[in-house]
């Protein structure tokens, strides 16, 4: 007796349920600034949980170092504007595109071969970078980190004003916007003749490469896209706490939350990722730290176990359909 | 000034800590030779044996030395335990699954040790450890030479056992040709069960060398995977004795690199080392090609 023999929804509803939901939720909250600091840091999480999926769940790729993507878009948003002086918009655009070039570097030389070469590559990678952040202090501050970040500036739209700077509301909807916009990105990318690819290179390399499929060059294209959305994550979680250390942005949790979530939430679907994303930072915040307060993501090794070994289609993965 | 002494020095320590590199890499290319699984959770089996040499020696003062049977045997159960209880169910579906799940293992226990005994670096201090040898002007720790000898010895046991044992040849055999080795009577999802437990013991048994040359923390055991895994690769997937060369050739270049540069890009020379290799030669030094 299994959820999806329940309720079968499609693909499409369960996106409208879910940024339905998304959207009403401060108003269930009635705008608690401490709830919906939780939700801003769930939205963010569920955008790159979104963006690792198009990779593992769509492409086959698992990545264990999505968090040198995140870090790098952090770090590099936050450095044009500190120490160029930019735009914190345009900052974060550029900074997205410091991640494709972090995927390039990596993708090249790891994607000549399979499987799990690539998740470990990747997960040396996000050392790495954690750890030139760290030395290169002339440049990054090293381990004292980038303190007052600007925030985001404020948009007037007619006689309306967006402010980033105090408004925890503006934040959480721009970051439930950038989750909207990314699933897009993803949603159509999936249904363009390079989700066909990257499908075909998740189903069985050789048999695609038989068939005419590029898989390198698919693989390493849905790792650019993957990395440009999680980098710009990374950025707009930089503008919007003001301070980085080597330690937070590159923290592991940015890779190991992505999958949980994305586990959990369904990696067959496109939107189950952010539903889990939204789902264990609840868990997380009302449910385990009341048990452990620092052992608390124990959980999260248990729930990665159980569910890929009793329920590998996720919690929602028989519900939602493709079509 | 660089004086070529302290090359001299610098070498030879690397040489030693690459044999002790090559120990903390033994379970993990075992069980990816033998069993085609890369155990995400190794590091965390090393880094319990180190806490538990810790605890014994810290509650009832246990030569740490002493405490490496404890530590395998531990370590061996909880790998025996995680195969039983969950790798061995899916054990027949799709090679990133096992990945994934002993990584959710690896999370499940470092975020253990961290409840149960804090983010504290824990250092295995003894005194003997620091007892200097002299080699003309060159300078080594007694503790280096001993832990050196150690994880020679389990490397070359461990290859003894594969190749002289019944035992060794029938894990040897079900690497090879799963079906065959079925076909002839050999218990495979036994001999499975067995691998696993010995790549865990054999992780658990560098855990004590660990702590004594350096510290363990419920944040080591991933970085331990990430190396062990870089070792595997460099070596060649399913070459033990490979392991002793590769790990001598990245214990000299760190030592190398700390000397000439600065301590703080010592970690860059591994993946360096290892980016080049995926791009020149996938299948390792010793591995076969193809």
């Amino acid at each position: 007796m299994k959820l999806g023999n329940f309720f079968q929804i499609t693909e499409k509803t369960a996106a409208f349920l879910t940024f339905g939901f998304v959207l009403i939720l401060p108003v269930v909250l009635s705008f608690n600034p401490y709830y919906l600091s939780i939700f801003i840091i769930a939205l963010i999480l569920g955008a790159v949980s979104l963006s690792w999926n198009l990779l593992a769940g769509v492409c086959g790729q698992v990545s264990f170092g999505h968090a040198a993507f995140f870090g790098i878009g952090a770090y590099g948003s936050s450095l044009l504007v500190l120490k160029a002086g930019w735009n914190p918009f345009g900052a974060m655009i550029i900074a997205a595109f410091f991640g494709v070039m972090g995927a390039i570097i990596i993708g090249t030389p790891a994607f000549r071969l399979r499987g799990p070469y690539f998740a470990l590559s990747i997960l040396g990678f996000a050392e790495v970078v954690k750890l030139l952040t760290l030395n290169l202090t002339w440049l990054t501050d090293g381990s004292q980190g980038l303190f007052n970040i600007p925030a985001l500036p404020a948009i007037r739209i007619g006689s309306m004003t967006l402010d980033f700077f105090v408004s925890r509301t503006t934040n959480y909807y721009l970051a439930a916007f950038l989750m909207l916009a990314i699933y897009l990105v993803i949603y159509f990318l999936r249904h363009s003749n390079t989700g066909l690819a990257m499908s075909a290179v998740h189903g069985d390399e050789e048999t695609a490469a038989g068939i005419g499929v590029p898989v390198f060059r698919t693989k390493l294209l849905t790792l650019m896209v993957s990395a440009f959305c999680t980098a710009l994550m990374g950025a707009f979680y930089a503008h919007y706490v003001h301070f980085l250390s080597p330690d937070s942005a590159f923290d592991g949790s940015w890779s190991v939350m992505p999958i949980v979530a994305s586990l959990f939430g369904g990696m067959g679907t496109l939107i189950g990722p952010s539903i889990g994303a939204l789902l264990i930072t609840g868990l997380d915040e009302f449910i385990f730290k009341q048990f452990f307060e620092t052992g608390h993501k124990l959980f999260f090794g248990i729930l990665l176990a159980v569910v890929i070994v009793w329920t590998p289609k996720g919690l929602f993965g028989k519900s939602i359909r493709k079509k | 000034m660089i004086s070529y002494n302290t090359i001299i020095q610098s070498i030879l320590s690397g040489l030693l800590e690459g044999g002790n590199y090559a120990l903390y890499s033994l379970g993990l290319a075992f069980v990816f030779g033998i069993m085609q699984i890369i155990n995400m959770a190794h590091g965390e089996f090393l880094v319990l044996g180190g806490y538990i040499a810790y605890w014994l020696l810290v509650k009832w003062g246990v030569n740490p030395l002493m405490a490496l049977p404890v530590a395998a045997l531990l370590a061996g159960g909880t790998s025996f335990l995680s195969y039983r209880i969950f790798i061995e169910r899916i054990r027949t579906t799709v090679e990133l699954n096992t990945l994934i799940l002993t990584f959710g293992i690896g999370i499940f226990l470092s975020n253990l040790y961290l409840q149960l005994w804090s983010a504290d670096l824990r250092s295995i201090s003894v005194h003997w450890m620091e007892d200097p040898v002299h080699l003309g002007g060159i300078y080594i720790s007694l503790g280096e030479i001993v832990t050196f000898v150690i994880s020679f010895a389990a490397v070359f046991f461990l290859h003894l056992f594969l190749r002289r044992t019944k035992t060794g040849k029938a894990i040897r055999i079900t690497a090879i040709d799963r079906d065959a080795a079925a076909l002839s009577g050999i218990n495979v999802e036994r001999v499975d069960l067995l691998a696993f437990s010995i790549g865990g013991a054999l992780a658990g048994l560098g855990g004590p060398l660990l702590g004594m040359l350096s510290f363990v923390s419920p944040n080591t055991g991933l970085h331990i995977t990430v190396k062990a895994f870089i070792l595997t690769v460099l070596a060649g997937v399913g070459s033990i004795p490979g392991l002793i060369v590769a790990g001598m050739m990245l214990g000299v270049g760190e030592a190398l690199t700390v000397t000439f540069v600065s301590s703080s890009f010592r970690e860059l020379f591994g993946f360096t080392l290892f980016l080049v290799i995926l791009l020149a030669r996938p299948s390792g030094l010793f591995g076969k090609r193809g």
